[in-house]
């Protein structure tokens, strides 16, 4: 019986390592260690045992039956691995194809804005918009230019009839703010302007953001230090601002605001058009008559404004060469602002 | 305003600077110079030679063979000029030359003769005879025969020069003049300013006529006139019609060329009238309504009532500071000349020069601002040029009227008061000496830091210490300013409305959807409501019209986005990009009655364009945007004539649309030349964005398992969907999660006219773990509801 024994886990052995796929394995099992398996059949034959024998016997038959079932374990695990790796290796895919939508962007102009005005609201400004359409009053006579002034040949404006139009700046915003509002004020007006200016380098419509500090005791100092902060956060940390005389007549001084160009570093290149500096804003000392005139006393308070295009900040940023293609909305162009 | 070097040069001690020092110097004060002009700019490598052979032509009649000495090379040239002779000194352009009109010279055969290089006449160099003698003639332009050969011509004819074009801003109009700016350099650039001394002897009046003047305009201040007698017209001298050249002005004749050289020196206009033409005395007054004048350009003008004439006891003999009348300009046979010197209010100037259309160098002066001592420094100096001129004898006369010099603006302020807007300490005597340079007379008191300053009558831009800041820092440099950060001011809290956050997180939803924002101009076409189908008594064609637009295509501020988006798509689409999803965020503009501000609401639009896209795709969008704003909406069929009627739905929010969205009506496709498949959608932003925003309260989750049935129906085809999901909802109450559409089958099996709409139910209770006999309850509610409400049978 012993040797029968043997040749039985002999040969289940050998089917063991004949088998090729955990189904042939199943089937090896069942033939051997099945409930009417061969080795189950063998123990029917422990019957005819003497009594003896039949402890012995037994110890022999589970002991083979305990280490062919750890070989079956074994080889189980093997095949499965192996009946795996071939799965995976049969669901390989070509990964170089793109499937689904993609998200899209906001506009190269609206990305600037936000950034323009999340960096002044970290500096405690408030946020404002003003009407598109505004009357002559908000855009010209409240900021001291008068009717027929010559200040006004400086913007094209487009009208409306009576005392309508679209307004030219978002200075306008300015007078609004400080009518509702008293010092101390920091406010900014980021809009859309207007202007009777349709070329390569003009569009009629475009975007400005207009500035507004006033307090006690605000100097060109206090402007130079905001704005050198706003040129190194926007173009570069060594970007130089340079102020030059100028004239707007809702302030006084009034300068204009060039910083270092970023390409070229001052040496001078096609895009500062060789001078070495780009102008982006004008500033200046809120004009006397402008804070009387929105109720503020001048001898307490000044302050000081400033106003630049966020359409020539975001061209400046991106190299983008022409204003006309911020409003084109040509898919391809939209596309590359990630 | 033009600003040659060599007349700046006879004002302000520059010495040799350069072009470019005194542009930097302009720069550092305030004044740009957008351009730096050489004044022979379209003439290179012309040199004086003498020729010293001339023979004829062998092959022809007419031209000549010189052998022409450049003082450094002897060339063979061939000349066609009649004038041609052996001892001629004339201009020769060399091979490489450039001649005016863009002409290069480069050496050629002329019938078998090499030629290395061409002789010139006056007009190939672009002069005539005001700018050198002997421009005109036939043939070539003789010089004198003791110029030195091999000098370039440019240097002969005045054109080796720099000019810089000044922009000058609208606060300084006393800057629209060579003296004005010569006073700034000399200030920037720390060197004398030396003003014209105006010298002439006049002649003893005799009696004869000379007008009396009267104002009776306060658009008048001040009217002064001179009469000058034996007046000879003839060509100015070189050097002025040189100067005139130079600043773009063609020498006429010696009384014009002096009101015109004046003009630019000193920034006055003046006006000579032939005393023929003036009959009695001269009246400053306000036209008649409807009074006609004939000007000097030759056309008729009707003025109004508060327009500015000169004029006689007959007639308007000029529109004041624009155009004299067209028998007051001068003649060849002028003899006695009455020279109008006179400050017109310039708003006056302006306001008639527009109405009428008619400008001049006069008017376009007058209405940048003439001050009142600029009437006397420039008749002044007209008066020394005709003298010097001889162009012709002063009469010791005068016709002056208008209101007496007025006094000089005096402001009391201090250093400290002046540093106070700059930010930086000042030395009081650095003060005083930038303002002395600027002609602005300081005083300081004994004992006290007061500074009282005297503002010349020109500077009628400076009215407060504010003022005397500017021109204290522009001199002194904003260079030296040293930043600080708002070092005395408050803290404020400051940030965006709620408002705009929302925007900005909503384009950010859409973006996350596939849509890229675009930005569009406010205005459109007019044709826009036709291009969209809207009916003739449609509200969105109320617009707010532009009375100066650029043209057609932006001459209304749009009611809706819809007409931008569309115009985008037709862009992209016949640039070959065809497919893509946009949105637009922007401003409307719905008219609110005339004279008043229109309303400005916010609208979205979206549009979609490509294979892929279908009604579904875009209402994803809409849906998400009303999800996004906690809006409970219902939709409609639409009725927008712009949209597919059967693919194209009205958003309804309380009862009121608030947009609507679809396929584009293929009418309206072709209006904009669209031959693919696109989708458009618009929605009031302003209604989702009064809708409450206040934080989403918590509801709870359950932790029960959830239990899933599917079920088909068959019903009518014109039942909906939604119709289905909605009794479905209604008849499982709270413990129905989510009913889900999972197919809509129509074909064999299904009788003609019905269809088969199979749902997921998903069920789950807050309360409990759902048995089946709960489940089997809720399903056959459903199933209930579904035959009773929409003639459901179950598949």
């Amino acid at each position: 019986m012993e040797e029968q024994i043997e040749r039985l886990a002999r040969e289940c052995r050998e089917e063991i390592s004949a088998a090729g796929s955990e189904n042939a394995l199943y089937a090896v099992r069942v033939k051997f260690l099945g409930k009417s398996g061969l080795i189950s059949e063998l123990m029917k034959g422990m019957r005819n045992l003497a009594p003896e024998q039949r402890p012995v016997m037994g110890k022999i038959v589970n002991e083979t039956r305990a280490s062919l079932e750890a070989e079956f374990a074994a080889k189980g695990k093997q095949l499965h691995e192996k009946e795996l790796a071939e799965k995976l290796a049969s669901e390989k895919i070509d990964i170089t194809i793109n499937e689904g939508s993609r998200t899209g962007r906001l506009h190269p102009l609206s990305a600037v804005r936000q950034r323009l005005v999340d960096f002044f609201v970290s500096m405690g400004f408030d946020v404002m918009d003003g009407p598109e359409v505004e009357t002559d009053y908000y855009n010209f006579e409240a900021l001291n230019v008068p009717k027929d002034h010559p200040a006004r040949d400086m913007q094209d404006t487009f009208f409306l009839g009576g005392n309508l139009l679209l307004r030219s700046q978002t200075s306008a915003s300015q007078v609004r703010y400080m009518e509702e509002h008293k010092p101390p004020l920091k406010m900014i007006s980021p809009g859309r302007v207007f202007r009777n200016d349709d070329d390569a380098t003009h569009s009629p419509v475009f975007h400005q953001l207009e500035g507004l500090v006033v307090d006690r005791g605000i100097t060109m100092c206090d402007l130079k230090g905001i704005l050198d902060e706003f040129a190194k956060h926007f173009f570069g940390k060594d970007t130089k601002v340079r102020f030059r005389p100028s004239y707007f007549p809702f302030t006084e001084p009034s300068v204009e605001v060039d910083v270092s160009c970023a390409m070229c570093h001052g040496k001078g290149c096609k895009i500062c058009k060789g001078t070495g500096w780009i102008e982006i804003l004008g500033a200046g000392i809120v004009n006397r008559k402008v804070l009387r005139t929105c109720g503020i006393d001048p001898d307490e308070y000044t302050g000081f404004a400033f106003g630049f295009g966020i359409d020539r900040i975001a061209n400046i940023i991106h190299g983008i060469p022409h204003i006309k293609l911020l409003y084109e909305n040509d898919i391809r162009f939209l596309e590359q602002f990630r | 305003m033009k600003l040659p070097i060599s007349w700046l040069k006879e004002y302000a001690a520059i010495g040799n600077a350069t072009p470019e020092e005194v542009a930097e110097a302009l720069l550092s004060v305030g004044f740009e110079v957008e351009e730096m002009i050489y004044a022979g700019e379209e003439i290179e490598n012309v040199v004086v030679a003498k020729v010293i052979d001339c023979k004829p032509h062998p092959d022809s009649d007419h031209l000549h063979v010189c052998m022409v000495d450049t003082g450094k090379e002897i060339l063979q040239v061939v000349c066609g000029a009649p004038n041609v002779k052996t001892g001629d000194v004339v201009p020769c352009a060399l091979s490489g030359a450039k001649l005016p009109g863009g002409i290069e010279i480069r050496p050629g055969e002329l019938r078998g003769v090499t030629s290395y290089g061409m002789l010139c006449s006056g007009k190939e160099l672009g002069v005539d005879d005001t700018i050198i003698e002997g421009a005109e003639v036939d043939g070539l332009l003789q010089l004198p025969k003791d110029t030195t050969l091999g000098t370039d011509i440019r240097k002969i004819l005045g054109l080796d020069e720099y000019i810089l074009d000044v922009s000058v801003t609208a606060n300084r109009p006393d800057c629209q003049s060579i003296i004005g700016l010569a006073r700034e350099v000399a200030a920037a650039m720390d060197v004398r300013f030396t003003p014209p001394v105006n010298k002439y002897k006049t002649v003893e009046y005799d009696g004869e006529y000379m007008p009396g003047v009267e104002i009776r305009s306060e658009l008048c201040s001040r009217y002064t006139g001179r009469l000058i007698r034996d007046v000879r017209i003839e060509r100015s001298p070189e050097w002025m019609a040189r100067r005139l050249r130079l600043v773009g002005i063609r020498s006429i004749n010696n009384i014009v060329d002096i009101t015109n050289y004046v003009l630019i020196e000193t920034g006055q206009p003046l006006h000579s009238f032939d005393i023929r033409f003036i009959s009695k005395g001269i009246v400053v007054r306000t036209a008649e309504k409807g009074e006609k004048i004939t000007a000097l350009d030759g056309k008729e003008y009707t003025l109004g009532d508060d327009m500015l004439v000169i004029a006689d006891s007959k007639k308007p003999i000029a529109i004041a500071g624009i155009m004299g009348g067209e028998y007051s300009g001068i003649m060849s046979d002028t003899e006695t000349v009455f020279l109008e010197a006179a400050r017109f209010d310039r708003r006056s100037v302006r306001v008639t020069s527009r109405r009428l259309g008619l400008r001049s160098d006069s008017s376009a002066r007058y209405e940048k601002g003439v001050d009142y001592t600029s009437v006397d420094e420039g008749r002044e100096r007209a008066l020394a040029l005709i003298y010097k001129l001889k162009a012709g004898r002063i009469v010791d006369v005068r016709s002056d009227a208008g209101i007496d010099r007025p006094e000089e603006r005096v402001i009391r302020t201090s250093a400290k008061q002046i540093c106070s807007v700059i930010g930086i300490d000042i030395p009081a005597k650095t003060i005083e000496k930038i303002l002395r340079s600027l002609g602005i007379a300081t005083e300081t008191k004994a004992r006290s830091d007061a500074l009282v300053c005297t503002v010349p009558l020109r500077r009628e831009d400076i009215e407060d210490f504010a003022d005397l800041s500017e021109e204290v820092i522009r001199y002194y440099g904003y260079d030296n300013l040293e930043p600080t950060f708002l070092k005395s001011a408050a803290c404020t809290a400051g940030g965006e409305s709620e408002r705009d956050k929302a925007i900005l997180s909503l384009k950010n939803v859409l973006c996350g959807m596939g849509l890229y924002e675009m930005t569009n101009y406010s205005f459109i076409s007019g044709k826009a409501a036709d291009m969209l189908i809207l009916p003739p008594d449609d509200e969105r064609r109320n617009t707010v019209r532009l009375l100066n637009p650029l043209g057609e295509d932006t001459s209304e501020l749009r009611t809706r986005l819809t007409h931008s988006a569309l115009t985008v798509a037709a862009l992209n689409l016949s640039r070959g990009n065809d497919a893509f999803r946009l949105f637009e965020i922007g401003k409307v503009f719905i008219p609110a009655g005339d004279g008043v501000q229109p309303h400005e609401r916010m609208r979205l639009s979206m549009v979609y364009a490509g294979d892929k896209e279908n009604f579904y795709t875009l209402k994803n969008a809409v849906t998400e945007t009303l999800r996004f704003f906690g809006a409970e909406t219902e939709l409609n069929r639409s009725g927008q004539p712009y949209l597919h009627p059967g693919m194209s739905a009205d958003v309804i929010l309380g009862g009121k649309p608030v947009g609507s969205f679809g396929r584009l009506h293929p009418t309206a496709a072709e209006n904009y030349g669209i031959a693919a498949n696109v989708f458009v959608a618009e929605l009031d932003l302003e209604a989702l964005l009064a809708l409450d925003r206040s934080p989403v309260r918590y509801s709870p989750i359950s932790k029960f398992p959830c239990v899933c049935r599917d079920l088909a129906v068959v019903v009518k085809d014109e039942c909906s969907v939604g119709e289905l999901t909605d009794t479905i909802k209604r008849a499982c109450g709270k413990d129905l999660e989510s009913v889900a559409l999972f197919d809509v089958y129509k074909g064999e099996q299904i009788e003609s006219g019905y269809k088969s709409v199979a749902f997921s139910l998903r069920f789950r209770s807050l309360e409990k773990t759902l048995a089946d006999a709960d489940i089997q309850k809720l399903t056959d509610a459903a199933v209930c509801a579904l035959k009773n409400e929409r003639e459901a049978r179950l598949r």
